[in-house]
């Protein structure tokens, strides 16, 4: 027992001495993710589409499955948030070229379709209110999350013109619309779930009942 | 219908003495669930497996994208992936008990040496197995895990460099290694892995099961020849192994339904980043599964005799995994059971289970000085307990064992 809490004491300590911070030279914010409400992930879908999808694909989704998952008519969705004329049964592939965006901005932006998987959906979250003014940047501003990001802060408009509660309502749609858009089957797996625990443990029952049965027999 | 088949191939015969009336001994207890729930498992991995490589993709371009193709638009896609990913790790988890329930009560020990060595295989398969299918999504860290893995093969002395490029098909982890790893793990490992299971059962079958008392239960039988220590297998183990099965089942179900990810270590978060060969992830970790042996290989960081560390290293590692072959032959003890063995045993069986999730902690976490010392401190109990085991086993003192199974 000794010989446990020493060791458990060794690497405890030096688990957490290395530790860096969460969220690149601060702690994340707190970020509840909340998938389940349409209404916030189309309001996400809108704050994409019309701020980020310029140059982030979503190249493994497609503008079919987005509409109907998220409950919005497809006419409706055509209409406003296809740009390029492409059916809705394709992928949302981007114009913007490799060349182009390496030309313009110094580097390709990354899709980002499984951008809450590769982050935490907090990391997302922290970053898109961590952008600060910083002259020595090509674009006038850097990121406490992400040092020296070569992404100039798109949201400014709204981060300037919205009081602050209502800014973090807009991201934190955005968030859960990318977490919604990295694992779009979680609702339905969910669900189902419910019902395939409540099968299994039905079944263990009677599975149990029968092999206590069983060994009555062996005494 | 059934004698006309019986007479040309005695199938009930067969399913008698392989299933329903196999006698399996009264005292089995929990420990001996998981044979049967690996064999669940593994078939579980063959079918998911199977429909999953009907949408997979084994091209560099294209293996990524196909695996969110089947996440989104193969209808119960995100399933079959998900069962087949927790399925990898249910797969370790469980033969990693079921070998020391063999360690625990002796099961490795005459008769039974071939029945362990058999299974030794098939653990030696599985992880072929699991390294070559974390290859395929090919995300960063499929790539980079490969690089460091072959890359291993390249320390041999004189012949390393070769054998890694010939094992790579090229002079990087490219789309050649992809496919022939790809062919690897859902053509030549699964054969070979259903050959040795079968002949693991078959084994077994003709020699009988070892229980907890490790009391040769052959030699009282009936006037049947059937053991009086025994119970057939129908009903009495069936109902027992289901019931094991709903209860995994409902473990299983929920990581795969409510936590597929397992938190990373199901699906690693930065394998979600499509492979880049000019980009290194910032620290590269095997699978769970492997971080035993992973911190055994960094343990070592000296060369010795003009041979580097790095090969010193895979040798360290190789040894981890190939010394479970010895076993039978390391253990001198007159008794099978840890109930009846001696202190000595049982200190060094604990030393055993401690050193291995130590390991597998200090495999997953970025090296420092003190951990660094602590794998190989935990290298040496590791070793200890099969290379002291001819000394330890014939100087302590056993309990006698009973004649027959105690009520």
């Amino acid at each position: 027992m000794k010989l446990f809490s020493f060791l458990f004491l060794i690497l405890t300590i030096n688990v957490f001495g290395a530790d860096e911070f969460s969220c690149g030279t601060i702690e994340c914010d707190e970020f509840q993710v909340n998938i389940s409400n349409n209404a916030d992930l189309q309001n996400g879908l809108s704050t994409y589409m019309n701020y980020c999808y310029g140059c982030h694909s979503l190249q493994y989704s497609r503008y079919k499955r987005v509409a109907e998952d998220l409950d919005i008519p497809i006419d409706l969705y055509v209409e406003n948030l296809i740009y390029d004329g492409s059916k809705p049964g394709e992928l949302m592939k981007i114009s913007l070229s490799k060349d182009d965006a390496i030309n313009w901005l110094g580097a390709y932006p990354p899709d980002l379709t499984l951008e809450a998987r590769v982050r935490k959906p907090e990391w997302i979250y922290t970053y898109l209110k961590s952008y600060y003014s910083d002259s020595s940047r090509p674009y006038g501003v850097n990121n406490l999350v992400y040092k020296n990001v070569s992404m100039p802060h798109v949201l400014e408009d709204l981060q300037a013109s919205l009081p602050e509660e209502n800014y973090n309502k807009v991201i934190s749609d955005l968030t859960n619309f990318l977490v919604y858009v990295s694992d779009p089957s979680a609702r339905e797996r969910q669900q189902m779930g419910v019902y395939v625990l409540l099968f299994l443990f039905l079944f263990t029952s009677f599975a149990f009942l029968l092999y206590r049965e069983y060994k009555k027999e062996l005494k | 219908m059934l004698q006309w088949i019986n007479s040309r191939f005695p199938i009930t015969d067969l399913v008698e003495r392989h299933l329903s009336k196999y006698p399996a001994p009264t005292n089995l207890n929990f420990w001996y669930l998981f044979g049967f729930l690996l064999i669940i498992v593994l078939v579980m991995q063959i079918l998911t497996g199977l429909w999953l490589m009907m949408n997979y993709t084994n091209t560099a371009e294209e293996a990524f994208s196909s695996v969110e193709y089947i996440m989104r638009d193969v209808e119960y896609g995100w399933l079959l992936r998900y069962l087949h990913a927790a399925g990898a790790s249910a797969f370790f988890v469980l033969i990693y008990l079921h070998m020391f329930r063999g360690m625990m009560y002796g099961s490795y020990q005459k008769p039974r040496e071939l029945i362990w060595l058999g299974g030794w295989v098939t653990y030696v398969l599985l992880c072929a197995e699991g390294f070559t299918g974390y290859v395929l999504p090919w995300g960063q860290m499929s790539f980079w895990a490969a690089q460091v893995i072959i890359s291993l093969l390249g320390s041999i002395p004189l012949v390393g460099e070769d054998l890694a490029t010939w094992v790579r098909g090229d002079y990087l982890i490219s789309g050649i290694t992809l496919s022939r790893l790809f062919a690897f793990h859902v053509v030549l490992l699964p054969i070979m892995l259903i050959a040795v299971v079968f002949f693991h059962i078959l084994a077994l079958h003709e020699i009988g099961s070892n229980n907890p008392d490790g009391i040769d239960i052959k030699k009282h039988v009936d006037d049947d020849g059937v053991p009086l220590d025994s119970k057939p297998f129908y009903p009495y183990d069936i109902t027992h192994d289901v019931y094991a099965l709903g209860v995994f089942l409902i473990f299983f179900c929920a990581i795969v339904f409510f936590f597929p990810g397992g938190g990373g270590y199901i699906l690693e978060t930065v394998n979600f980043e499509p492979a880049n060969p000019l980009s290194t992830p910032e620290h590269i970790v095997p699978s769970w599964y492997y971080t035993p042996y992973y911190a055994m290989l960094r343990a070592v960081d000296f060369s010795l005799f003009g041979l580097t560390a790095k090969f010193l290293g895979f040798v360290t590692m190789a040894a981890g995994i190939a010394i479970f072959a010895a076993l039978p032959w390391l253990d001198r003890s007159p008794v099978k059971s840890i109930r009846y063995k001696g202190i000595y045993s049982k200190i060094f069986l604990g030393g055993f289970v401690i050193s291995f999730f130590v390991l597998g902690y200090l495999g997953l976490v970025p090296p420092t000085e003190i951990k660094n010392i602590l794998a190989k401190v935990f290298t040496i109990i590791y070793f200890s307990y099969f290379l002291l085991m001819p000394i330890y086993t014939r100087l302590e003192k056993c309990k006698p064992v009973p004649e027959r199974v105690p009520a």
